[in-house]
């Protein structure tokens, strides 16, 4: 079984590592980058795939060299056999349908094209457009399964079992079950955890781990950089010339103006939290306060 | 005179043979857009619904009466749920379809929509991928705000830095993560005769909750046109085996308060969390986030972490539109994006150290002060109030 993952560089929001300018935007030159969280949860979900079915994984990125950082990162949560960098600077600059070219490509050279899954995260922590995955899997030609919570694979059968969070905003939720043969590309959900019931999976677990430590401390060793030649790619479909959409521009929202007479109050003054609290529950209204 | 490039195609979500609130949005935001369009290049443009499902013909005049001018539905089993693979055929067929154009207008040309809708949430998101990738064309995602214009770009590619006039143009306006700032996204129409593609539909996903449905018009006519789609049988093998509805965790709707933190908790993370929580079951509130804190930025405990620092949780454009009775926003700087969502509560509480912050001009009252040391003085003033009626729920 040959698991693929697509991570992402990206810039680290955790407290202490993120910086905001003055006007609250992200200050990009001051924040550090790291393997973005979705990505992270992907590399556990392919983890899943080596601890119970023996999978080899391949961790790919597209982007500059400095996200072999990620890959690093990704290895030591996966175990990953192999880590794929694409690189080259005519990559720049591409929107989601240019990026999917290019990790298409990418994947179909992972083990001579033969690979049965692709994990992806819910989406960039920076860009959040969620569309990449889906786009890459188009271009593979396997079938896509979102907001996936847990799976199973059956080998002999060649299919997986995936459970699916579908999220209707304001709706409700539904939990899907679904069933489709191999190959398919995964885009794991949030709320994805991986859980090892079985001693001999615990077993592994612990085995893969430790071997995982030692890999991610050498990682250089198994990894592969190509550029767009040795990918095969079309200059024409990736970066900038293979990008329908392009950023016209870039504004600060404008502040809604405001549409409340605003009363402030110290927040240190006991009388006045007093009047606040009394506010409080007559807004919510049907309260007699003794 | 038929173009190959027109009409405004939406693709509407469902469940239980009813439009999803976002579908009705969507078409609301369409009739406005076209009328606009329509008027300024004395056009006659439809806004098309694209409805696929199973037993789905009753909902067509539905959606004529809240503004498409004309329903293109495939109706069968196998399309009884949404499955990406088979979804995205049907209607990539269906925008790519010169025959069912004209059972609505003169097609004569009409080679692919020119632009096309769907919704940002966790069916339309993928789909609207998936479909933009079959028609190689571009894809903005969580547009709010949608602009018709006549253009004239700039740029180092699609232009080799010469000025050129791109008409009818998308603007695609998208709020970034920090909800500060704006991103106008265009997918601009291909001029390089090196490359075989029409960018078109220029296509958007739409954040649910942000525009205006129009009033039902049960006068409104228009064409529904019934379309017999064709499976592959490979693609049938994707079968879906239990589909259960669940209740969210979190519940908004049936709380007449709603308290909500941001990354003011920062100082002491897991303790502001506590109290918060404190003070929500005092007021027998909900416990809402800004959309920052879904990134989980801090380190608390996992338990912490995963009750509370989740996106069901988020309120704005990003998450839930809310309007309950009572809004207390600590420790939240108030980007556009979470005033979105909670501008229509009926009185606002904000507790902040800065004055400064754009959360206080959407508070009716401002307690200036860090949460850690306002909570707990404001705790032990509605304790000691404590009603003598429980609110009721």
């Amino acid at each position: 079984m040959n698991a693929a993952v697509i991570v992402k560089l990206e810039p680290d929001f955790s407290e202490g590592n993120v910086s905001y300018n003055a006007d609250g935007t992200l200050n990009r030159a001051e924040t550090k980058s790291i393997l973005g969280p979705h990505s992270a949860i992907a590399c556990a979900a392919a983890f899943y795939a080596k601890v119970k079915y023996g999978a080899r994984i391949a961790i790919t990125t597209m982007g500059p060299p400095v996200a072999d950082m990620a890959l690093q990162q990704a290895q030591l949560i996966s175990d990953a056999d192999e880590l794929h960098l694409y690189s080259d600077r005519i990559f720049a600059g591409a929107d989601t349908l240019a990026t999917a070219e290019v990790l298409r490509n990418g994947i179909s050279k992972v083990e001579g094209g033969a690979v049965d899954v692709v994990f992806s995260g819910h989406r960039a922590s920076d860009g959040e457009t969620g569309q990449t995955g889906p786009q890459t899997a188009w271009k593979l030609g396997f079938t896509f399964l979102g907001n996936v919570v847990d799976y199973d694979i059956d080998i002999e059968m060649r299919t997986v079992r995936a459970r699916r969070m579908i999220s209707l905003q304001g709706f409700y939720d539904i939990i899907e079950e679904v069933e489709a043969p191999l190959p398919v590309f995964i885009a794991v959900d949030p709320s994805y955890k991986a859980s090892f019931r079985t001693i001999s999976q615990r077993l592994a677990f612990e085995k893969y781990r430790k071997e995982a430590n030692l890999r991610a401390q050498n990682f250089k060793q198994h990894l592969k950089v190509f550029n767009a030649q040795q990918l095969g790619v079309d200059p024409k479909f990736v970066g900038l010339p293979g990008s329908p959409t392009i950023v016209y521009k870039v504004e600060r929202i404008p502040k809604a103006k405001a549409s409340r007479k605003t009363e402030v109050v110290d927040g240190s003054n006991r009388e006045e939290l007093r009047k606040v609290a009394a506010k409080m529950y007559e807004i919510l209204g049907g309260m007699v306060i003794k | 005179m038929s173009e190959k490039y027109e009409h405004l195609y939406v693709v509407i979500e469902h469940e239980d043979g009813k439009p999803i609130p976002v579908s009705l949005e969507m078409l609301g935001e369409a009739r406005r857009l076209m009328e606009g369009f329509n008027n300024k290049y004395s056009s006659n443009e439809n806004v098309v619904a694209v409805v696929l499902g199973h037993n789905v013909r009753k909902m067509c005049e539905e959606l004529i009466f809240f503004g498409a001018d004309a329903v293109i539905y495939a109706d069968s089993p196998e399309l009884q749920h949404t499955r990406n693979l088979v979804d995205t055929k049907v209607i990539s067929r269906i925008a790519e379809s010169r025959e069912l154009a004209g059972k609505f207008s003169d097609a004569a040309e009409f080679v692919k929509p020119r632009y096309m809708f769907f919704a940002a949430d966790s069916i339309g998101r993928h789909l609207s991928s998936t479909v933009l990738a079959e028609l190689e064309s571009g894809l903005a995602s969580d547009i709010n705000k949608l602009v018709i214009e006549d253009l004239e770009i700039k740029h180092e590619h699609k232009t080799k830095g010469q000025s050129m006039k791109y008409e009818k143009t998308l603007e695609m306006y998208r709020p970034d993560f920090s909800g500060f700032l704006w991103t106008t996204i265009l997918c601009l129409d291909n001029r390089n005769p090196a490359i075989a593609r029409e960018y078109y539909p220029q296509a958007c996903s739409i954040i649910p909750g942000v525009f205006a449905q129009i009033a039902r018009d049960t006068s409104r006519r228009g064409t529904i046109i019934d379309y017999q789609p064709t499976f592959d049988e490979h693609d049938l093998k994707v079968r879906i085996l239990e589909r259960k509805i669940v209740k969210s965790a979190v519940d908004f709707d049936s709380h007449k308060g709603i308290v909500s933190f941001g990354r003011g908790i920062k100082d002491s993370p897991e303790q502001n969390i506590k109290l918060v929580a404190e003070l929500a079951e005092q007021l027998e509130a909900e416990v809402g986030i800004s959309l920052p804190i879904s990134k989980k930025p801090f380190a608390v405990s996992e338990s912490t972490s995963s009750e509370y620092m989740i996106p069901d949780r988020v309120v704005g454009t990003s998450g839930r539109k809310v309007a309950p009775l009572l809004y207390v926003a600590m420790g939240i700087s108030g980007a556009m994006q979470h005033i979105a969502g909670m501008k229509e509560a009926g009185f606002v509480v904000a507790i902040n150290p800065d004055e400064n912050a754009p959360i206080k001009d959407e508070s009716d009252i401002f307690i200036k002060g860090r949460m850690e040391d306002v909570i707990p003085l404001l705790l032990d003033e509605l304790r000691s109030q404590k009603p003598a009626i429980k609110v009721k729920k």
